[in-house]
């Protein structure tokens, strides 16, 4: 199994990415024997497609962000901070989560927020105002301009360019970010991560993180603590104020805690619950917990065997762990032991894209 | 036609009189001169007189702390999506509360499609943008802080950061009563501070109210060409010296369209934001103004007559900024208009004029007596933001 995920790998590597599509079945993710990520099929001129979109700022509303500003394949497609940037303006309240195996996930955001498919994902993030504030229908008409999109949106099927096609290639692109080659994976764990696998299981890490990614996908509140930043920093605190007050959460003037979940359900007890993240590739993706507030690996396991942090509705499952320090260390060395190849290379980033709009030759005749 | 002189000398119009603007319009004496004299057009053409005081809105009465909060909005980045298209960044104080180039800025990482107006009188429009989309200069400004090629914000967001500058939240309650303020106040206020930025002492209007030296032989001249052999009181008239209605007077296309590929972006933009056929959004290559709001296709390429005020600071000219000059105005009409794509529905008013060289040149100094000393104004110091206190969670 796991040499067979190397050589595919290693194979499509030499194969023009262009002429052939990953046709590997999907299967569920089995949470007694996780790992590794198996790849999706995915069409490689829409993927194509996808990225360029991915890595261009013109589809934001004033032409700086590209979902890589927040997304970077350097940072695990996270952008290293404990709480995002946000939209020009403002500032975010949470931490950027990694879009490797993201095409894979139940629901979408820490809050999970949106729970059909990464096509509304898209669309989200890149119309949300405290994200990249665009006019879809701007949007339409820019990537219309550029001749190699008119190109591209044809040669993936999607005819002209448009929103639809926007909203189909970027979850194409997103599709191909798929973990490989993490030392759990290929079998040349550490003894002191082979250890700390064990511990992962008696301790009841896995009764959350569990399958292939290492998640069920499920909110649950644990207890992080406040990130007192949010609330000193009016350009954090108004990005909440307006995303709760879209969400149409009560009293949100006066709320100085992160709902999470609660916005689903709109029901006492799942306040302050967020989405299980992937423990896949956590040493490209520091800092951690929804809002940040966990910098090292290190940090993350002490929170865990310290029984998690304070609050009301925190899950009964978590308690104090009771490992020492060679154990606690054993367990960090499995968790950077999830954490594959980097996805930096040329199939994953998209080269220099020409953002100046080259006016249409013979305009006064030509179809617009 | 009949004879200008006698109109001049005869007559005295009354607040009543002006039914045009309301009652609150005009609350001194005027003149009033016939427009439209010796036209083909049969609508009646509200006569030209003084300009009086702005309508205000029943639901939107004027108070010193609401134009003083609306002045400091009008100044705010806030109030748009990157903090970086406030009103005045469209509307500039020191070039005529308008933008200098034919067609406005847009927001960052875009052009607009038309040229940007003077806030100078836009008080007594009853409709606002070039196609009279909107209704109220609060509507106006609202829309104009979201649209994508203007400001670009979202109103849950400009509100919530309202929230965060604790003056304004003293001020919104004062003004409006609003525990946190209100994004829908915030257009009040701007509007009433829009409602100030007027001007009623132009030299027509001082002539108007007696002093007969305020116009110069010249313009004397020009006044008559422009209700009589002109024509341009055939349209132009009323206090504001706008009917407020539709036309298509031949302006042609803009040509940055030909070969600026972020206008033409734009372009295609707003055929699709504001709705078009796929017939009409494959083929159109120039603005259809008024259509998009009747969807009529005789009403493309119509746009509201603008006032004449304030022109000497607001060049240059016409929904697309293709006039530069006052002069080449005078010229375009002089020659019957121009020509564009909806030429099916130029207006048959608009006919060649046969003027001389020295009418054209009394219309010009005309024109320039319809505007005053120029407006500027300090701009105001911005309050910053601050973190919410703890203790409003206890209220």
């Amino acid at each position: 199994m796991m040499t067979k995920a190397r050589t595919w790998f290693s194979a499509l590597s030499t194969v023009s990415l262009l002429t052939i599509g990953v046709a590997f079945p999907v299967h569920q993710a089995q949470a007694d024997q996780p790992g590794p990520v198996e790849a999706i099929e995915f069409d490689p001129a829409k993927a194509a497609l996808g990225k360029r979109l991915f890595f261009d700022p013109r589809l934001s509303g004033d032409t700086e962000l590209s979902c890589a500003s927040c997304h970077q394949p350097e940072n695990g497609f996270t952008d290293g901070q404990a709480l995002s940037d946000a939209y020009a303006g403002n500032l975010h309240f949470r931490n950027v989560p990694t879009l490797i195996n993201s095409a894979k996930r139940a629901a979408w955001f820490h809050d999970g927020r949106i729970g059909t498919n990464l096509n509304d994902v898209t669309r989200e993030s890149i119309t949300e105002t405290y994200s990249m504030n665009m006019d879809m229908r701007l949007m339409q008409e820019r990537i219309k301009q550029d001749p190699a999109y008119v190109e591209m949106f044809e040669a993936a099927g999607f005819g002209e360019p448009s929103n639809g096609g926007v909203r189909n290639a970027i979850p194409e692109y997103l599709k191909t970010l798929i973990s490989r080659g993490a030392p759990f994976d290929t079998g040349e764990m550490s003894d002191e991560a082979k250890a700390g696998y064990e511990l992962f299981n008696a301790s009841g890490c896995n009764s959350c993180h569990s399958g292939e990614r290492f998640t069920d996908d499920l909110p649950h509140n644990i207890g992080v603590g406040d990130n007192p930043d949010i609330w000193a920093t009016p350009e954090r605190h108004i990005t909440f104020v307006t995303m709760m007050k879209f969400l149409g959460v009560e009293n949100y003037m006066n709320l100085r805690a992160d709902p999470g979940a609660y916005i689903r359900t709109h029901t006492a007890d799942t306040f302050g619950t967020f989405m299980t993240p992937t423990l896949r590739e956590l040493t490209y993706t520091a800092p951690y917990m929804h809002n940040g507030t966990l910098a090292t690996l290190e940090d993350v396991v002490a929170f865990y065997n310290a029984g998690g942090g304070d609050d009301e509705n925190k899950d009964t499952r978590i308690k104090s762990l009771n490992l020492n320090e060679t154990e606690q260390a054993q367990l960090v060395a499995f968790l950077k032991a999830l954490s594959g190849e980097p996805l930096t290379g040329p199939e994953f980033v998209a080269e220099d894209i020409d953002t100046d709009y080259a006016p249409i030759e013979n305009w006064q005749d030509a179809t617009n | 036609m009949k004879d200008l002189k006698s109109y001049l000398s005869g007559t005295i119009a009354t607040a009543a009189l002006f039914a045009v603007l309301g009652s609150q319009a005009i609350a001194e004496t005027s003149m009033e001169i016939e427009a439209g004299i010796g036209g083909s057009d049969p609508d009646p053409d509200a006569p030209l007189v003084a300009l009086g005081e702005p309508p205000i809105p029943l639901d939107n009465p004027q108070t010193e702390a609401k134009i003083e909060l609306g002045k400091m909005l009008f100044f705010d980045p806030r109030l748009g999506g990157n903090e970086s298209t406030p009103c005045s960044a469209c509307h500039m104080p020191d070039v005529g509360w308008d933008v200098e180039a034919p067609i406005s800025f847009g927001y960052p990482g875009t052009t607009h499609w038309r040229n940007s107006q003077t806030i100078v009188n836009s008080a007594y429009y009853g409709k606002l943008f070039w196609a009279g989309s909107s209704k109220s200069l609060e509507s106006q400004a609202k829309s104009a802080a979201g649209g994508a090629v203007a400001g670009n914000g979202e109103a849950d967001m400009m509100e919530a950061r309202l929230a965060f500058v604790p003056e304004y939240v003293e001020r919104f309650n004062d003004v409006f009563g609003d525990q946190w303020p209100r994004i829908s106040n915030a257009w009040r206020a701007i509007a009433a501070f829009e409602r100030t930025i007027v001007q009623t002492d132009t030299p027509f209007d001082n002539y108007l109210r007696g002093d007969d030296a305020a116009l110069t032989e010249a313009q004397k001249r020009g006044l008559e060409l422009f209700a009589g052999k002109a024509q341009c009181s055939e349209c132009h008239n009323g206090a504001l010296l706008s009917d407020e209605k539709y036309y298509n007077t031949g302006v042609p296309a803009y040509e940055g369209w030909q070969d600026d590929g972020l206008a033409q972006v734009t372009f295609r933009y707003e055929l699709y934001a504001k709705g078009s056929t796929e017939e009409m959004y494959r083929h159109t290559k120039d603005d259809p103004g008024f259509y998009f709001r009747t969807k009529e296709k005789a009403d493309k390429g119509k746009f509201r007559t603008p006032s004449l005020r304030y022109t000497l600071y607001t060049e240059p000219y016409m929904h697309n900024g293709m006039l530069e000059t006052l002069e080449d105005v005078v010229e375009f009409y002089n020659q019957g208009g121009g020509e564009n794509e909806f030429a099916e529905n130029k207006s048959p008013l608009i006919q060649p004029l046969g003027l001389n060289d020295q009418e054209k040149a009394d219309l010009v100094a005309f024109l320039k007596s319809l505007s005053g000393e120029e407006i500027l104004i300090e701009e105001p110091e911005l309050p910053d933001y601050q973190p919410l206190p703890a203790v409003a969670a206890e209220e």
